[in-house]
């Protein structure tokens, strides 16, 4: 299953407006623990962390258990301050990681 | 929608018909056989519903929000996906774009009639048997498989491209023998549960079994996400979850029996909007 | 949604199925083990697990709101919302919020790590649900205290279920 995102939010916001932004993943977060049907078991592999960088530095971060669901929504928000880029990246067990970028236009 | 199907008569209380009769267990000294029969007597009881309802009229507003809510509905991803392999181009191959150009436009609506029966080999074909028709016939490449990701991907964009229509299929001419074979189908009982598609899905529809509601099993929202799954799947697989369901035998993805029953169940969805992608439970 | 009750009121601490089992089990083959070790570990009681995020203070209800539905057709995916009041301001904002499901096999299910930035502490996400259980929300304050809120969810299971 290849990784993708849907990452919904405004494109414009005035200086100092409060924006939500909607994330939604496509991971299986396979939470590990069945037999593999050889003797050995199905390691966990899920996306572990969620990582959100605007305007120099992070403002905001999920870590992430078995608990949350397959395909996982998340919602948060963040005070739009100056035009730039928004850095989502997913961190998944192992390793790998995802990145996606939206832009923000502050008026 | 305005389909009438035999089905329902017997759901009025009429009784079985007279070749049904033998099927059901008499009331006995058994206990459990009396209580059987006064649970069959009590499905007989049960006024069908008037019409069909979509999948969704049965889930919570919740979900019917989540459904219709693209930033919600993980489904979009597969119809994405789909859109990408679509217009891709295999190598040493067209791409399906190349053929059906705009799609968007060529190809809305094209779901609202399958399945439908293929002209030239008189074969029910649903949305994923034309797809691979024309994979392994005109691209000559290799089937994608039924429930691969690819053909998933494949079938929820073409499907997604009539979303809004209302489910458009022939049930008669060369499609009749099918349609006949599906509604067979659908009355027969079956498993070890002894049951018909027919008894819940039009003696109970609205009431609960365990956790769920039951519906009219309208298949407009497949391909579908389905939360059980946390994954998108097919009409046939949620068919084959049925069957299980019952203790009846599973057929294959693709099979004929789960073919004529995709017809019979889209002839009775008839009117009904495409929901494609759709999220059940 | 939060309740006034105790959230493990109402809650007797059973052993699971699967430890009644294993412990029937030993104490056929071994009955002269003591009846502790036969009931196997019983779950992780929630004030702990809350104890052990809050490095031992007790959190005070109250300014947070968990928004979960009482009732879900499906635990695979399960809407969550937690608002906290807060003005997110350098001086006085949420630092996280911290999500447990005691009957979960891993009751630590999510941190959501906010800052002043965020403007509104106002988070949601979907949950994975392995039974009927209580949700809880910690949220970490900067001034040092610790709010909670939580909510009784029943789970109930689809019709036919498929296993694949």
């Amino acid at each position: 299953m290849p990784f993708n995102a849907r990452i919904t939010m405004p494109a414009e916001a005035r200086a100092g407006d409060i924006i939500e932004i909607r994330v939604l993943a496509r991971h299986p977060m396979d939470r590990g623990g069945q037999s593999d049907g050889k003797g050995g078991i199905v390691p966990r592999k899920i996306l572990n962390r969620l990582t959100a960088t605007y305007a120099g530095e992070q403002v905001f971060r999920l870590d992430m258990n078995t608990g949350i669901s397959a395909n996982p929504f998340v919602s948060f928000t963040t005070r739009a301050v100056e035009t730039g880029d928004i850095v989502f990246e997913w961190r998944e067990d192992g390793g790998a990681t995802y990145t996606r970028t939206s832009r923000l236009v502050v008026t | 929608m305005g389909n009438p199907s035999s089905g329902r008569e017997w759901g009025r209380g009429e009784g079985l018909p007279p070749g049904r009769r033998a099927e059901c267990r008499s009331p006995g000294r058994h206990g459990l056989a009396f209580q059987i029969a006064g649970f069959m007597a009590f499905l007989l009881a049960v006024p069908a519903s008037a019409e069909i309802k979509s999948g969704s009229a049965f889930l919570s507003p919740e979900m019917r929000r989540q459904q219709d809510d693209e930033t919600r509905n993980p489904a979009w991803f597969w119809v994405e996906q789909g859109e990408e392999l679509f217009s891709r181009k295999p190598p040493n191959a067209a791409a399906c774009v190349s053929c059906h150009a705009d799609p968007k436009q060529s190809l809305r609506g094209a779901a609202t009639h399958y399945p439908q029966v293929d002209a030239a080999s008189g074969k029910l074909l649903n949305v994923e048997g034309r797809i691979e028709q024309c994979r392994t016939e005109r691209q000559k490449l290799p089937a994608f498989g039924y429930e691969t990701p690819e053909m998933l991907a494949m079938t929820a964009y073409v499907a997604s491209l009539s979303r809004g229509l209302p489910v458009d299929v022939k049930t008669g001419g060369a499609a009749k023998p099918y349609y006949e074979a599906g509604k067979a189908f659908f009355e027969r009982r079956q498993g070890q549960l002894n049951l018909s598609c027919q008894q819940c899905h039009d003696g109970l529809v609205g009431q609960k079994l365990r956790g769920d509601t039951i519906s009219n099993g309208a298949g407009t929202g497949y391909p579908a996400y389905r939360l059980e799954w946390n994954d998108v799947g097919s009409l046939h697989r949620r068919l084959r979850a049925c069957s299980l369901g019952v203790r009846a035998t599973q057929f294959d993805y693709g099979s004929p029996e789960y073919l004529a029953l995709e017809l019979y169940l889209a002839g009775r969805a008839k009117g009904l909007p495409i929901e494609t992608p759709g999220i059940r439970r | 949604m939060s309740s006034p009750i105790s959230p493990r009121s109402g809650r007797p601490e059973l052993p699971t199925r699967r430890a009644v089992v294993a412990g029937g089990a030993a104490a056929a083959a071994f009955a002269v083990l003591p009846a502790r070790a036969q009931q196997g570990e019983p779950p992780q009681p929630l004030a702990e697990l809350i104890a052990r995020i809050t490095e031992g203070a007790v959190p005070e209800r109250g300014r947070i709101v968990l928004d979960i539905p009482q009732l879900v057709e499906n635990g695979n995916s399960v809407d969550v919302r937690i608002r906290v009041e807060s003005p997110m301001t350098e001086a006085e904002h949420v630092r996280w919020i911290h999500l447990i499901a005691d009957k979960n096999p891993f009751p630590d299910m999510a941190r959501f790590h906010l800052t002043p930035r965020a403007g509104r502490a106002e988070v949601a996400t979907t949950l994975r649900l392995a039974t009927s259980q209580t949700v809880t929300a910690v949220a970490a304050l900067s001034d040092g205290s610790y709010v909670l809120a939580d909510g009784n969810v029943v789970v109930t299971l689809s019709a036919c279920i498929d296993g694949g």
